[in-house]
């Protein structure tokens, strides 16, 4: 039986007796109102308003890889190892010029250094389709920004800079959700004025003397903005991870992490000592099963109780663009006693209502999550992390969190940004800025999604997650995309094995409040529509060309898909 | 390309026999080996037989049981640097259902090219020994073996 990303939902087995389709639903609550989908695709798209616990229809979706797509990917790739097999050949030989470090001939007898199969993909694949990754830009990441103009002359090896700019490319991969990545504004002007007052760096840990004013107050600040007692913050946001679970759970605890959390959370999980046990993305029958073994069971060798049991989920997944299913993971937390923790990375300010994140867009109460932690570094255009929780739980991280005792504290400007960005947020700036941004991503977020539905292409994730991926599933559409994207004078992020598994190679947008419906508009209508001919999707491409839609004259439009052929090639 | 997230999977490899649609993939494969040597204009078909089961089975045995460790870093600090492909395969679970395809695929190969070399003896003897070159590697009590020291580093 093959695995896809509908089979991922189903029973919670972790062996390989997986059945298709069914959505991991909480068993004790089996109420599914009939699905009254106006969508066509219903077996694909579910709706759950699970018997009152959702207060707010759940739509997702995460549409299976057309057969006919999977099999020319592992042909592409398939491709791609003989050419590799056969460079790897030329270099050995010296027939071509060889770029990798090579251990010297004076030490070819020794154990090697290198192990030169590991490096097969980065070296003939990777390296082919480089300049999509880690481009050099040279103004603030907003809406629009500006980006090195880069050239390489050995196909990627290096890169050398013609002194040129690529100005006005359209930001679709910053994580700039409400739009604060700016360089004017109250939030500039005020990290101005604190740089002034006190200093660039602090250069000492909370504990020590790093402890400013400042800090206290965005603590109170955002300790009210969560709903929370108490919170902390912190200098990074992955730190605020890795530092943090060590802190909470150790030897004889148990963590169920999702299946697809992020490094942070994965590191942190391991560096406590904890035995962590992964549950299906996103499915509450994988958990409820998890949860019940490991109360039924306990500890492996001793069956002793656990000492705790922490379940680690986030809010929005960034690479799948799902939301967690939070209100089903109350009711089991309540019904099996373990904590809760959760990384807010992504959702806070970019989901709800009132922009206070996954709670508020579900209508839960935060006192019922025990660690809610979130970052700074996607909604309020600052650097670092929080973790909020009771006045215990804080007080209790303060004396013994890494982060508080070994890392420098957060610096003054970055702290600035963020309380004035969270005023501008709650509203309490006295202006109507923050409640209009969070209005204009929702907005652009659904309308981003139903065109792109609507043009025919596979997009994964829940219907309100302002993170869109994209599905491009050959390797060389990875790079036919992100150059003609760049031609087009739009950025995008795209992502490829083995970030992904092998046949869901993506681009992924995020939208961002500062996106104007008009950028949108000229994205989706004047680009994308050329090319969904190439980007072949699940729907007819019919629907392309019967919307009605008047272009400017086009450059030529065989562009990307010689340029898949010519990358295989060359 | 590891951009933001890493997976809770090591190693992707793992995984890759179970993807959707490799085992179609696979298929079409040996399918189009077939018809490319069908179309070669002299030789018989019991040689285009004999040629399609001996090319599947020397690139099963290179590529599943030669090849070793990941062609991308894995973060179980080479964990299976050592391993082969098949080794790799569901982290070393037996008789998953991937593996009881690559299994019986040979063996459907392998009939159905006695069938089509009339069991001539000749051919008979140079099918055997390929499918037992490809057979006897996934034996469970060879998970780890290494013949003679070959292939061992």
């Amino acid at each position: 039986m093959t695995e896809s990303a509908a089979n991922k939902e189903a029973d919670g087995d972790t062996c390989h007796r997986v059945k298709p389709g069914r959505n991991g639903t909480v068993r004790n609550r089996q109420y599914r109102q009939p699905k009254s989908c106006c969508l066509d695709e219903a077996k694909v798209h579910q709706k759950t308003c699970n018997g009152g616990l959702y207060g707010r229809p759940f739509i997702e979706s995460f549409e299976e890889t057309p057969m006919l797509l999977a099999v020319l990917t592992y042909m592409g790739y398939g491709i791609l190892t003989v050419f590799g097999y056969l460079r790897d050949f030329l270099r050995e030989w010296k027939i071509e010029k060889c770029h990798i470090a090579r251990e010297r001939e004076e030490q070819r007898d020794f154990v090697p250094l290198y192990q030169d199969f590991e490096n097969f993909y980065t070296r003939n694949l990777y390296m082919r389709i480089r300049d999509g990754w880690n481009r050099p830009i040279c103004s603030v990441p907003g809406a629009k920004m500006d980006l090195v103009e880069r050239v390489s002359h050995d196909y990627n090896w290096t890169f050398s800079y013609t002194g040129r700019a690529v100005k006005d490319v359209v930001n679709m991969g910053s994580y700039n959700y409400l739009g604060f990545a700016e360089n004017a504004g109250p939030c500039t002007n005020a990290a101005a004025a604190v740089t002034l007052k006190c200093g660039v760096g602090v250069c000492s840990t909370r504990q020590e003397m790093g402890n400013l004013d400042r800090h206290e107050e965005l603590e109170k600040l955002t300790a009210r903005f969560l709903g929370v007692e108490a919170a902390m913050a912190f200098g990074m946001g992955f730190a605020t991870n890795s530092m943090n679970i060590p802190a909470l759970t150790g030897k004889g605890c148990l963590i169920l992490s999702d299946e697809l959390n992020h490094a942070s959370l994965v590191l942190g999980a391991r560096l406590s000592g904890s035995t962590i046990r992964v549950f299906k993305h996103n499915n509450m029958q994988s958990l409820e099963k998890l949860l019940r073994d490991a109360i039924v069971h306990g500890q492996p060798r001793t069956h002793r109780p656990w000492k705790k049991i922490l379940i680690l989920v986030e809010g929005i997944y960034s690479m799948e663009g799902s939301i967690v299913r939070l209100p089903e993971i109350l009711a089991l937390k309540k019904k099996y006693k373990a904590y809760l923790y959760l990384d807010e990375a992504h959702s806070i300010g970019a989901l709800g209502a009132n922009g206070r994140g996954v709670l508020d867009y579900f209508g839960l109460d935060p006192s019922d999550v025990d660690i809610m932690m979130g970052t700074f570094t996607k909604s309020f255009g600052a650097a670092g992390g929080y973790i909020g929780g009771r006045k215990e739980l804080i007080d209790y991280l303060r004396c013994h969190s890494h982060s508080a005792v070994y890392a420098t504290s957060m610096s003054a400007p970055v702290v600035e940004q963020i309380i004035t960005s969270m005023k501008c947020i709650m509203g309490e700036d006295g202006t109507t800025i923050g409640k209009k941004r969070i209005r204009q991503l929702a907005e652009n977020t659904t309308y981003f999604r139903t065109r792109l539905q609507e043009l025919g292409f596979i997009i994964y994730g829940n219907k309100d997650s302002p993170v869109i991926p994209m599905m491009l599933y050959l390797p060389a559409k990875i790079g036919a995309f992100v150059r003609e994207m760049l031609k087009r004078n739009i950025g995008v992020v795209v992502v490829g094995f083995p970030a992904t598994p092998i046949i869901e190679s993506r681009a992924r947008f995020c939208i961002s409040a500062a996106h104007t419906k008009e950028t949108l508009d000229m994205v989706m209508h004047w680009h994308f529509t050329r090319l969904a001919r190439h980007l072949k999707t699940s729907r007819p491409s019919e629907r392309a060309e019967a919307l009605d839609i008047s272009s400017p004259p086009a450059p030529c439009d065989l562009a990307p898909s010689l340029s898949c052929v010519f990358i295989a090639v060359c | 390309m590891n951009v933001g997230t890493a997976h809770s999977e090591v190693n992707p490899n793992t995984r890759v026999m179970n993807s959707r649609g490799m085992w179609l993939a696979y298929l079409l494969g040996i399918g189009l080996l077939h018809v490319i040597l069908l179309s070669i204009p002299f030789v018989s078909v019991s040689v285009v037989w004999t040629l399609t089961n001996l090319i599947h089975n020397m690139c099963m045995y290179l590529l599943l049981h030669t090849v070793k460790g990941t062609p991308f870093e894995t973060p179980d600090q080479g964990k299976a640097r050592l391993l082969t492909h098949w080794e790799q395969m569901d982290y070393g679970v037996q008789f998953t259902a991937s593996r009881k395809f690559l299994t019986i695929t040979p063996i459907i190969l392998y009939i159905l090219t006695s069938f089509y070399t009339k069991y001539d003896g000749v051919h008979f003897i140079i099918n055997t020994f390929s499918l037992l070159s490809v057979l006897i590697p996934k034996m469970p009590q060879l998970h780890g073996v290494r013949l003679f020291g070959i292939n061992k580093y």
